[in-house]
């Protein structure tokens, strides 16, 4: 018996894994559907969404850099306190003294601007394949609220690092805030903490950044990899959409 | 019957060759529209993805490193004052059109225009050819921003004046 299957036969991961023997497709969707990370996935797709050029893997790629801004950003975390008294040094440290530090701060910070590309290229793709018309208009939508995000994501961790790039940017890109129209200085303020870039900016940047607009998110990706499940099967024909699109209502005599 | 040595192939016997079609019938000629199972081939295919995007990230990541300028310095406005690269095209139509417009108006019609696209456009065709008017809408778009976005990146310089890149590089990551 080979040591695969006896792990496989043991209590142990008999216990963790409920899975039945993969003998038919039958008993592989069933393994499919009791386990959690595979629940995200559908069971079955047509063999056109298998070739590259169906989706260039663009949305499995911003999951994957997203992955890797959590790691990355957890770990960047542990030597980090967002003050204008710290913030700036611990960067340093982080660079010189931490094991691993200029590594990962690099990934975090590469990662998040291929992020961006990433997301775009994903909702680009989508547009041409016209995978947002019924019945997935609404995952389009979430889909534009997780660029929204994911924009925001890297705009609040560019000021962390408080250096003059850091300083400087956000203070650019806040200044637009100033312009809405009647709430303008409000609205600003509220981004800010104050009138300008300050130890209060930082402190709310660094909030939303590791902890309000990452649950955000988690939430909406979560949100939008169960729709594309659910729709995974639905018609791709456009006559057979267009019935699907408009129920035919049939009139009672 | 003439007494031949039995033709044996893995230790059996072969009794007949039967003429005609095989009993599960003709191998049935795949379409794009049947389907497969998730996994083994979407998975694997999903799992090579991801592995090349870590590639690349793990690559890039031991070749350059993330840049870290002088300590913030509120009174030291460096020259010129950029945002992030992603910004990069509504600061452009900052220096061209008022505040409110480049600020406020165009970004705000943008994503209100990607949220309603799907409610806008209602033609159900997946074909390119019957989706001209959105295709090129959208191209256009696209081209236009892109553009944008390369000219704040790259082309500006001290007081957003027009730089070559080649020549003078204020482009910020």
């Amino acid at each position: 018996m080979r040591v695969v299957d006896r792990i496989k036969g043991s209590v142990a991961y008999r216990s963790i894994f409920r899975l039945p023997d993969a003998v038919t497709e039958r008993d592989r969707a069933a393994a499919h559907w009791s386990s959690f990370l595979l629940h995200l996935y559908p069971v079955k797709v047509r063999r056109r969404e298998l070739r590259f050029g169906y989706s260039a893997f663009l949305g499995v790629a911003s999951m994957v850099l997203f992955g890797s801004l959590i790691i990355s950003g957890i770990y960047l975390m542990f030597f980090y306190v967002p003050s204008p008294a710290n913030a700036y040094g611990n960067i340093q440290s982080i660079q010189t003294d931490v094991a691993f530090g200029q590594y990962i701060r690099n990934v975090h910070r590469w990662s998040a601007h291929l992020m961006v590309i990433a997301v775009a290229a994903h909702m680009a793709k989508v547009f041409y394949r016209g995978a947002y018309k019924p019945p997935k208009e609404f995952n389009w939508v979430i889909g534009v609220v997780l660029l929204v995000l994911t924009l925001l994501m890297s705009f609040t961790g560019y000021l962390l690092p408080w250096d003059q790039l850091a300083f400087w940017a956000v203070t650019v890109g806040t200044s637009m805030a100033s312009y809405v129209p009647l709430m303008g200085e409000t609205t600003k303020e509220i981004l800010l903490g104050g009138p300008s870039v300050g130890s209060a900016t930082l402190v709310r940047f660094y909030v939303l950044h590791v902890a309000v607009l990452p649950a955000i998110m988690v939430f909406l990706i979560a949100l939008h990899m169960w729709r594309w499940r659910k729709d995974a099967m639905l018609t791709v024909d456009a006559a057979e959409r267009s019935i699907a699109a408009e129920p035919v209502i049939e009139e009672v005599s | 019957m003439d007494d031949k040595e039995p033709v044996v192939i893995d230790n059996h016997r072969v009794l007949g060759v039967v003429p005609g079609k095989p009993a599960v019938g003709d191998r049935k000629v795949l379409s794009e529209d049947d389907t497969v199972m998730v996994w083994p081939h979407l998975l694997v295919r999903h799992a090579v993805a991801a592995l090349l995007v870590l590639l690349l990230v793990m690559v890039i990541s031991l070749l350059f490193d993330a840049p870290l300028r002088e300590i913030a310095n509120p009174t030291n406005t460096p020259n010129p004052e950029k945002a992030p690269w992603y910004f990069a095209a509504l600061q452009e139509l900052l220096a061209h059109f008022h505040p409110l417009v480049a600020g406020v108006l165009v970004p705000g019609a943008i994503i209100g225009g990607l949220i309603a696209l799907p409610y806008i456009d209602r033609n159900l065709s997946l074909s390119p050819e019957t989706r001209r008017v959105a295709r090129v809408t959208f191209t256009v778009f696209l081209v236009v921003w892109i553009g944008l976005t390369l000219v704040g990146f790259a082309f500006r310089g001290p007081n957003w004046s027009w730089v070559w890149p080649w020549n003078e590089w204020h482009g910020e990551l």
